[in-house]
């Protein structure tokens, strides 16, 4: 007889959903462990104040990292999140120096966002070009950009409202900072429509297979344009908390943040094919690689050291997901 | 005004009189094809349209137009009366028109009944899906069909056979009007058959039209109330079943008679032991299998679903990795779990699922078919494209692989004609021993002759073939001997004069 036929079918949870179930489990022990060991072996780490720390620093990360794995999960890649970050704090300075009004900066910041979100998405989705070429190609475009603009000196804020302040080192209750508020309702909320919103389904079963999608009537291109939207809107939320943070519009704001992000997404387990992977996961893998570089610093490790053991643990991650699917696979 | 087979009997009211579907003068070119031509097709509601041709005759492609995978060059489409535009999948499901595709389409990360529900989520509160509705819906879709599917199983672990009653049930799940099933019964067993019957039945009876796809005659006298023939694309007859003798509907579809299905041209099997496998057993499933097969012969395993001639295929030759026996390909020993060798040796295998193991869909016919056998054309290193070429190009005459040129993209040849590629490419690469799984699964009876004539010929030949299928009249017409086996053993192997339907039948239950 078949495997299937013996199983009790209505009680257990899907062979996917425990699938995830252990491959979070799996990152959350490797979180503990790297939690434990730098408890041990660096002074003052687990304390209320440098895990608040690190969690503050990890938002920028984590919200941006929802919209890369909604795209990485859609069958796509968006890399032109590091350069939206700088971009989108040109709006948002400008118009609040202008007009006083944090709302109608942070408008102004978003609706960039949605259009470049809305650029990213027609040429990868409706004109059929590579999303990987494509947000390459906006990604240079607008640090160019800024650097044309910005002429390479920094814009201040010189409106200095409280409530723009208070992104960059307001804490709730005191402990928690905004960043990390922000970012914890975020997770939840996308985290909630990608399990359980018929849209959030229509993400995975794009990436999981597109031509499958396209026959259960889907519009495949729709879904792809939308979730480059998601990504573009959350990395213009992560770049207004950094521009808070600076204090100004910089050139040099976000160089580099799209590869820390898609690193921290790959080592949550999140499939660069498609269709494979939450945001669970990828909020593991912001979390871990945030105390990795958090406790190696506390070692006094330099820097340099610290990109070399990221990329070994990515790669040896990927690996080990990989051998593990296979043989999920092969049984 | 619909029928939801989930809530049977819910406001059907369907008017016998309009035809659900209707399609007038369709054409449909491809570069190079012309796959339809001026074809019109006509759904009754409550009768089970039987649609055959042989491959790449053009069913699949009027199923797709109706389907909106693909748009038509010319011609109409009429929706009870109504003339509509189908430009997408999505246009189509709306109006009630649910397709079992040929070719699996479910995703595979998914559960089994999330699949089901691909089409639409129930949902429940401000939205958000109704999970629980989605197991029990599909649990009870199941128990009403009397398939045993797992719901809660990853789709992409269960076998071909689970996959497919899967896409059948999917079809069952929504409102319908028609329902489409392109040769739904390729890897299900004779028992399953009879489960998919009564429910098309069933949904006849419900008023719904049913357009059924086989190449299997005796299903489509069984379940047909209509049969519509379609050869090189275009129309050529409809008539009520009771009009059709199996000669005359062969004859409809390839435009000749044929006389004998087995010819047998070969002489005796000689004595020389080609393979011999001995107290194999694997992990998943064989248990102590041990026989030989000899130079010349036509070795035939019967089995039911699930009896382990799939996994017996792939472990000798050297596919899959075993926990105990031996195995000799032509007096040399073949290492377990490396098809290396078992290349080395000349021992090669024709797998069941040609899509996910065998062909490569974005190149061209001729790679396909060469891609075993590139030592034989090379020369210097390089390969000689003109000996491979001519070589494909013989392979593709005898066949009749349809096919515009050698350069086609194979994923754009039919159902049928793909796997005439993947025969040739064994074929093509000489071999003591060659391993068929199901050689004629979506054949049509034209290529099947052809087929049966092959392997008759390689045996002749002297190869030893390994024949591993669930199809009566093929195992009875072909073997010299007959292997049966049941739940992973070995339960009888006797000569062809021993063998009779019944006691293969019985050693087949164990
Ligand atoms: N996407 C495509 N591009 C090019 N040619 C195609 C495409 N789809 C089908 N064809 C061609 O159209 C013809 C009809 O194919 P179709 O799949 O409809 O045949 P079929 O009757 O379903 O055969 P089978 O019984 O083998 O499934 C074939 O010659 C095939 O090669
Ligand atoms: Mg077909």
């Amino acid at each position: 007889m078949s495997l299937a036929s013996t199983a009790s079918a209505k009680t257990q949870p899907s062979t996917l959903a425990r699938l995830f179930a252990r491959q979070e489990l799996a990152l959350l022990v490797c979180l503990i462990l790297v939690l434990a060991f730098f408890s041990v072996t660096v002074e003052n780490f687990f304390s209320v104040r440098n895990l608040t720390n690190v969690l503050g620093q990890a938002s920028l990360p984590l919200i941006a990292g929802i919209g890369c794995a909604v795209v990485f999960i859609s069958g796509e890649v968006d890399i032109s999140i590091g350069s939206l970050l700088a971009t989108i704090a040109l709006p948002l300075i400008i118009i609040m120096n202008d007009t006083n009004s944090l709302l109608l900066g942070v408008g102004g910041a978003l609706l960039f966002g949605l259009i470049i979100g809305a650029v990213n998405g027609y040429l990868t989705a409706y004109a059929g070009i590579n999303s990987l070429i494509v947000t390459l190609g906006t990604m240079f475009i607008m640090r160019g950009g800024v650097y044309l603009y910005t002429g390479q000196r920094a814009i201040p804020d010189d409106a200095s409202l409280d409530s723009f302040i208070a992104l960059s080192d307001g804490r709730l209750f005191n402990i928690m900072p905004y960043s990390a508020v922000i970012a914890i309702i975020l997770l939840v909320a996308f985290g909630y429509m990608m399990r359980h919103r018929p849209f959030g389904r229509q993400i995975y079963a794009v990436g999981g297979n597109q031509e499958v999608a396209r026959l259960a009537g889907y519009d495949v291109r729709r879904v792809k344009f939308v979730c480059f939207i998601i990504s573009a809107l959350l990395a213009t939320v992560a770049g207004i908390i950094l521009a808070a943070r600076v204090g100004s519009a910089q050139h040099t704001a976000g160089l580099n943040f799209e590869f820390q992000v898609v690193a921290a997404t790959v080592l949550g387990g999140v499939s660069l094919a498609g269709g494979i992977g939450s945001l669970t996961g990828m909020a593991l893998g912001v979390l871990i690689l945030q105390f990795l570089s958090n406790g190696l610093r506390g070692l006094g490790l330099p820097t340099e050291w610290q990109l070399v053991i990221t990329g070994m643990i990515i790669i040896a991650a990927v690996a080990f997901d990989e051998a593990k699917r296979r043989r999920a696979n092969g049984g | 005004m619909s029928v939801d087979f989930l809530h049977p009997g819910e406001g059907v009211v369907i008017d016998k009189d309009v035809p659900a579907l209707e399609l007038r003068g369709i054409d449909k070119r491809f570069p190079g094809v012309v796959a339809l031509d001026n074809v019109d097709f006509t759904l009754e509601p409550g009768k089970i349209h039987a649609l055959m041709g042989e491959n790449g005759a053009g069913k699949s492609t009027l199923i797709k137009i109706m389907a909106g995978v693909y748009g038509k060059d010319a011609g109409t489409i009429r929706l009870r009366g109504r003339e509509v535009d189908i430009k997408s999948p999505r246009d189509s499901l709306k109006e009630g028109i649910k397709v079992v595709f040929q070719e699996i389409a479910l995703i595979s990360e998914f559960t089994v009944a999330e699949n089901i529900f691909l089409e639409g989520y129930p949902t429940g509160r401000a939205g958000s899906i109704d999970w629980k509705k989605i197991r029990a819906d599909s649990a009870a879709l199941f128990n009403r069909i009397g398939f045993n599917v797992d719901p809660a199983a990853r789709t992409g672990s269960l076998p071909v056979s689970q996959q497919q009653m899967v896409e059948i049930a999917r079809a069952l799940a929504h409102e319908a009007r028609v329902v489409v099933m392109d040769e739904p019964t390729s890897s299900l067993t004779p028992n399953e058959v009879s489960l998919l019957f009564t429910v098309i039945q069933r949904l006849a009876s419900l008023g719904i039209a049913v357009v059924y796809v086989s190449h299997k005659l005796d299903e489509v006298f069984e379940i047909a109330d209509t049969v519509t023939v379609l050869r090189d694309g275009r129309h050529i007859s409809t008539k009520p079943i009771g009009e059709h003798t199996s000669d005359t509907l062969i004859q409809d579809m390839i435009g000749r008679r044929i006389d004998n299905l087995f010819p047998r041209q070969r002489g005796a099997a000689g004595s020389k032991v080609a393979l011999s496998v001995e107290k194999l057993s694997t992990a998943k499933k064989l248990d102590d299998v041990s026989f030989e097969a000899r130079a010349g012969e036509v070795l035939g395993f019967f089995g039911l679903m699930g009896a382990g001639r799939t996994e017996l295929a792939k472990a000798i030759v050297g596919y899959d990795p075993i926990i105990s026996g031996k195995i000799t390909v032509d007096g040399s020993r073949l290492a377990p779990h490396d098809t290396r060798t078992g290349v080395r040796l000349g021992i090669g295998l024709l797998t069941e699922d040609r899509k996910s193991e065998g062909l490569m869909g974005e190149l061209p016919v001729y790679q396909n078919a060469s891609l075993a056998s590139l030592g034989a054309f090379a020369r210097l290193g390089f390969v000689d494209k003109a000996k491979e070429h001519r070589a494909v190009q013989d392979y593709v005459d005898r066949f009749r692989i349809k096919t515009p040129s050698l350069f086609q993209q194979v994923k754009n040849l039919s159902g049928g004609n793909q796997q005439k590629v993947l025969i040739s490419r064994w074929l093509m690469r000489g071999l003591k021993v060659i391993v068929v799984d199901e050689p004629t699964r979506g054949i049509d009876v034209g290529a099947k002759s052809e087929i049966f004539a092959l392997i008759d010929r390689l045996a002749g030949e002297g190869l030893a073939v390994v024949m591993m299928t669930s199809e009566m009249p093929e195992l009875l017409g072909l073997s010299d001997r007959i292997a049966v086996m049941c739940e992973g053993r070995l339960t009888a192997i006797m000569s062809r004069d021993e063998a009779t339907q019944e006691n293969i039948l019985n050693a087949a239950i164990g």
